[in-house]
């Protein structure tokens, strides 16, 4: 026999081969030969050894190594490697998985956990198909003891002590209902079954239906019982093809056993059960509008009274109750009304179910006890909001419901509670929507939703609605007018007060609702032609420009890094951006979290790009701009706010001083974002091209201390405030005045500075957003040898952006998570310590994050020798003067006058950035020097009855168009960073920043949204 | 068929329970595929399909094939709970043919439970 050196296996089995195991062979066939170890190795195709989901898989002996997901590719890498060289291909081979122990229980996931099963007890666990496997777990048990044991009185008695309340959305007393019923004279009376699911995104009767059908099917042997009914029907939409089949197919199997038809269980009890067809119209879900339906006649609703339990099907008395209901009813008969109502809240009983959709990690169908708080089913249960995004509302209800806010997270799911809220619990859709959903837009979905399915029988629905949509659709289009929100307010409660049935009656609930909690949202589509969200594509011309607040044209300069000419990129940058390479380093990117990409894989890295481009473009010439303005204006502060309203005021013609108290102007771009993140040579680049359009900037010279306020304002006719944000804000506990304790923007200052700044050698920093970061990564670079942030909530609700988080773990920075400080403790003067306090995660607070809570006793304290407090920070206001005429919030900002952007209470003085808008981000800040120039010019123009600005012909740039054909999944390309080592114990720039080749891999990702086609 | 009277009622349930092929020991597995419209959606067929495949390719007769409707969590659809005589349900998620493929050589059949597919072990519990 032959003696092979090695042995190679590929597998051959089905499951292989449909991944492409074939190729894979012939490749090793090839490359053997190719190799000439034709006599040394043995090729063995082998059947399915099982590992299918990570195939095609290859096994080479003697070694036994296993190797996963082979391509054809691969093949000439694993021979060369693991044949001839004898290193196996580490990247290929198999990795162990993860061990037995770790696989969570059910009732571990708070998925399964958090939930209580009462309708939906049998779900998963039985077949529907087979009514034996109902029975074997206490199935028709109930309508056993109803029919043998109690009267129909007992029955309506149980049902009334359940609490029970209709499912359907009403929430009217299930046991009422009955009782009314029964009461109506009459020998022909019907039980119906409401199984018209039509609300979008609701899917709770299908479910039930198709899980469980034997549980509806009891419930109405029961209810049919009690009032007195010998025929009933179950109104399903003929959208429902699986719950329909199994409908029928459980009342034929209940047939035959004799659990439906004449003499139940040998009762003398008679029941008749019949699906009917509906065609899906959202009416019909409606009672009066469902009979009319099963009657045959167009499904159109009647006045009510005279209500079903009198006159319903045919005028005889019927009860309509919702499938949910119904499959509540057998397990109240069974274990009692008691153990029901034990369950809940005061109003509510028992438990509801939820088709849980949307903007949610677990999308699926939920059921929870009364009470339970509707963050903790979007949150514990739901799993979260997917993509790290943030919550922005919750739709309960349907079309007749309402979209609640974060502050509604608390609210417990309670018919009346719920109502509260402007929302109703209705049949149980509960959508879940994010930061990228535009509530106008919903709204408009939803009203378009009911004008559809209206029936048109009522004036008020059929034109009502239809008026209020072509509102909505003009605001959604950026026609919207002052008075629209008023004008629908209005039309909502006529439509509330004089539609025929509860479909028009409530049609306008998600236009009330969104009006009461994101009325900003519909003013800023009516008045600035702005969509927060950026859905409504008619207001702009890409997501990431409209998300920027200075709509910087990000696919054309994209555009025109693909088409390699990124010195006219510059120029279209600098349009609207005047810290291009600042910005490129550091802002926030408003616009890739809006960025359509991210929907397929990642986010275009806009930044980075953006960088790259104002890092190796050739900067184009500045030239003074002649001065034909007569007013002089002043500038105080020389961050990016004051710096870019001075740039515009002087391309104005105006004359411009700026003030700057530090040594070298830039705000808080120099003295609050650390060198390594912000080389100084690039903004003072970007400062000197500002300079040389002929702004004076004076720095060193303090506004009260060098030169008065006063004088100032006496020799400019205007003064802009940009002052910023430059004193932290202390943690207002015990011990904040000894030495070792700075505030973030004071130590990092001092560093930027260049001032000698000692820390300690263990460090803590207090705080969760950038400057945190910023102050734990600065102090590692100082030489602390031990760094800690104490964060009182989660990792994911950390402000501070997640690379930056991870650079400073990198380096060595520790973060406590669920901590805060409650005393600095001291000796001989000095910071030897902090008392800490752990905290849980109690309630949710506006913002929709769960507010900390301290968890008593669990004190502790860290051995440290600097604190350095980095939660917020605020401006230096105390120079300012009554007589001054300039206001200050209790927020601590300058406050604005009514309606103005920038304006300030006193006459002439303007403010722009932090100092208005509390700390905010670079591009803010620009944003806001923008608009604070033009609102100066406006003014000024105004006071000489001049007419506008008018701005210069821009020099035209052509933008090519190119995409590619065909988009494949790519993530971002990643950004080089400086060795590790070295990151340490200098402040040189981490980011090294993209060359050509990447910068065109990662511009060829943009999908170009802003094409016109 | 006769008329059901309660004690019928009462008989069928202990029949079933006891005829349970799978708790009688005449089967040792039982595999329950969940076939809601999400399910369905998703793919659960195919998911059939192929435990069916695999039962006739590899002459396996101790494993009973069941389905079931959705168990709540749609979004991780298709998914399939393996239950064994005397141990905690597997319930696998986001399955796909090669992944049932995998899970009926290695764990139905080789005993060795695929954790990288599993989404828990257990069961729900129902209402107090």
């Amino acid at each position: 026999m032959k003696v092979f050196r090695a042995h190679i296996l590929v597998c051959g089995g089905t499951g292989c081969r449909a991944s492409a195991s074939e190729a894979v062979h012939q490749e090793v066939v090839k490359e053997i030969a190719k190799k000439g170890l034709s006599n040394e190795v043995s090729i063995v195709e082998t059947g399915c050894n099982g590992f299918c989901a990570a195939g095609p898989i290859m096994v080479i002996y003697p070694e036994g190594t296993f190797y996963q997901y082979v391509k054809a590719a691969d093949v000439p890498e694993i021979i060369s490697e693991h044949i001839v060289k004898g290193r196996p291909v580490e990247r290929l081979m198999y990795r162990e998985p993860v061990t037995e122990k770790t696989i969570p229980h059910m009732q571990e996931i708070p998925f399964f956990g958090k939930q209580m099963l009462i309708a939906l007890k049998n779900r998963g666990l039985i077949d529907a198909e087979k009514i034996d496997e109902y029975i074997a777990r206490d199935g028709y048990m109930g309508a056993a003891k109803a029919l043998t044991e109690m009267t129909p009185d007992a029955i309506i008695d149980e049902m009334k002590k359940s609490g029970l309340r209709g499912r359907g959305g009403g929430g009217f007393p299930t046991g009422m209902k009955w009782m009314f019923a029964r009461k109506s004279p009459g020998d022909v009376k019907y039980i119906l079954c409401n199984a018209d699911e039509g609300d979008p995104g609701a899917f709770m009767d299908r479910s039930v239906l198709e899980a469980d059908p034997h549980a509806v099917l009891e419930g109405m042997i029961i209810a049919g019982y009690a009032i007195g009914a010998n025929e009933g029907y179950i109104y399903c939409r003929a959208e429902y093809p699986l719950a329909i089949k199994r409908l029928n197919l459980a009342i034929a199997q209940a047939k035959e056993y004799g659990l439906l038809g004449q003499n139940i269980l040998g009762s003398g009890y008679s029941l008749d059960i019949h699906v009917y067809q509906g065609a899906g119209a959202f009416v019909c879900g409606e009672e009066t509008a469902l009979m009319a339906s099963i009657e045959g006649r167009r499904g159109m609703p009647r006045p009510r009274p005279p209500f079903p339990a009198s006159q319903g099907l045919w005028n005889k008395p019927s009860v309509l109750n919702n499938v949910e209901t119904f499959a509540n009813v057998p397990q109240i008969i069974l274990k009692g009304g008691d153990w029901y109502a034990s369950i809940g809240t005061q109003g509510s009983k028992g438990t509801k179910v939820f088709a849980l959709t949307g903007a949610v990690n677990n999308v699926g169908l939920v059921e929870v006890p009364m009470g339970t708080p509707i963050g903790d089913i979007i949150f514990d249960i739901g799993g979260g909001i997917p993509k790290g995004k943030n919550f922005k509302s919750a739709q309960l209800g349907g079309p007749s419901g309402g979209c609640v806010p974060a502050s509604a997270l608390n609210t417990p799911t309670d018919y009346e509670e719920i109502v509260k809220l402007g929302a109703i619990m209705g049949s149980g859709g509960l959508i879940v929507m994010d930061e990228d959903t535009c509530m106008v837009d919903t709204a408009r979905f939803f009203m378009e939703f009911c004008q559809e399915e209206s029936c048109g029988k009522c004036t008020p629905c059929r034109e009502g609605t239809k008026r209020m949509l072509e509102i909505l659709e003009r605001i959604c289009h950026g026609q919207g007018k002052d008075g629209d929100i008023e004008l629908l307010e209005e039309l909502a409660y006529i439509i509330k007060d004089s539609a025929l049935c509860g479909l028009g009656q409530t049609a306008p609930n998600p236009v009330l609702s969104t009006i009461r909690y994101f009325r900003e949202e519909y003013e800023a589509h009516i008045y600035d032609k702005r969509c927060p969200a950026a859905v409504c594509s008619k207001l702009f011309k890409s997501p990431c420009q409209h998300a920027c607040p200075i709509e910087m044209d990000i696919p054309a300069y994209i555009a025109l890094i693909r088409a390699n000419r990124i010195n006219d990129a510059y120029k279209v940058m600098k349009k609207t951006n005047p810290f291009p390479g600042v910005c490129g380093r550091v802002c926030p990117q408003f616009c890739a979290s809006k960025c359509r990409r991210g929907q397929l894989d990642e986010p275009m890295a806009i930044a980075w790009l953006k960088r790259y481009i104002a890092d190796n473009a050739k900067k184009p010439e500045i030239k003074a701009v002649e001065v034909t303005r007569r007013q002089k204006i002043a500038v105080v502060g020389a961050g990016p706010a004051g710096l870019t309203a001075a740039q515009d005021l002087a391309l104005r013609g105006y004359k411009v001083t700026v003030f700057e108290e530090l040594p070298y102007a830039g705000g808080m771009m120099r003295y609050a974002i650390p060198e390594y993140r912000m080389p100084r040579d690039i903004i003072q680049s970007e400062v000197d091209d500002i300079a040389a359009l002929g702004v004076e900037i004076k720095t060193g010279v303090k506004v009260g201390r060098d030169i008065s306020y006063d004088a100032i304002k006496k020799e400019y006719d205007i003064v802009l405030l940009a002052i910023g944000a430059h004193k932290s804000w202390t943690l207002d506990i015990p011990g904040e005045d000894l030495q070792g304790v700075y505030g973030a923007v004071e130590f990092l200052r001092a560093v930027n500075l260049g001032k000698d700044v000692k820390v300690g050698s263990k460090v803590a920093v207090v705080g969760g957003g950038n400057s945190a970061i910023d102050a734990a990564r600065t102090a590692i670079r100082l030489g602390a040898k031990d760094v800690t942030i104490l964060y009182r909530r989660e990792r994911k609700d950390m402000p501070a952006w997640e690379n930056e988080i991870v650079a400073a773990e990198e380096e060595g920075v520790k973060i406590e998570y669920l901590v805060a400080p409650v005393k600095v403790i001291g000796k001989d003067g000095k910071v030897a310590g902090v008392e800490c306090q752990r905290m849980q995660l109690a309630e949710f607070d506006k913002s929709g994050r769960r507010r900390p809570k301290p968890i008593e006793g669990s004190n502790f304290v860290l051995s440290i020798d600097t604190i350095v407090p980095a939660i917020s920070q605020s401006s230096e206001t105390d120079w300012i003067t009554k007589d001054s005429g300039i206001t200050v919030t209790k927020g601590g900002t300058i406050a604005l006058a009514p309606k103005k952007k920038t304006a300030t209470t006193a006459a002439g003085v303007f403010v722009a950035g932090d100092a208005a808008k509390g700390p905010a981000t670079v591009v803010e800040a620009i944003a806001m020097g923008h608009q604070a120039a033009a609102e100066i010019d406006d003014y000024i123009r105004a006071a000489n009855g001049e007419p506008a600005y008018k701005a210069p012909a821009e020099e035209v740039i052509e933008i090519p168009f190119e995409v590619d054909e065909e988009v494949t999944e790519t993530p971002k390309a990643k950004m080089p960073e400086l060795k590790l080592s070295e990151r340490k114990i200098t402040f040189k720039e981490v980011e090294l920043g993209y060359n050509k080749k990447t910068a065109y891999k990662e511009a060829c990702r943009c999908m170009r949204c802003d094409a016109e086609l | 068929m006769a008329k059901l009277t309660i004690d019928d009622l009462k008989r069928i349930k202990e029949k079933v329970q006891k005829e349970d092929l799978f708790r009688a020991g005449a089967k040792r597995i039982k595999v329950t595929v969940h076939m809601g419209t999400c399910g369905i959606a998703s793919g659960a067929k195919e998911i059939l399909d192929t435990v069916m495949e695999e039962m006739s390719e590899n002459n396996v007769n101790d494993v009973i094939v069941t389905t079931s409707g959705c168990i709540g969590i749609c979004s991780r659809e298709p998914l399939v709970t393996i239950e064994e005589q005397g141990k905690e349900p597997i319930v696998y998620e986001y399955l796909t043919k090669n992944k049932m493929r995998q899970i009926f050589k290695q764990h139905i059949m080789g005993g060795k439970i695929q954790p990288e597919f599993i989404m828990a072990r257990g069961k729900e519990q129902d209402g107090r």
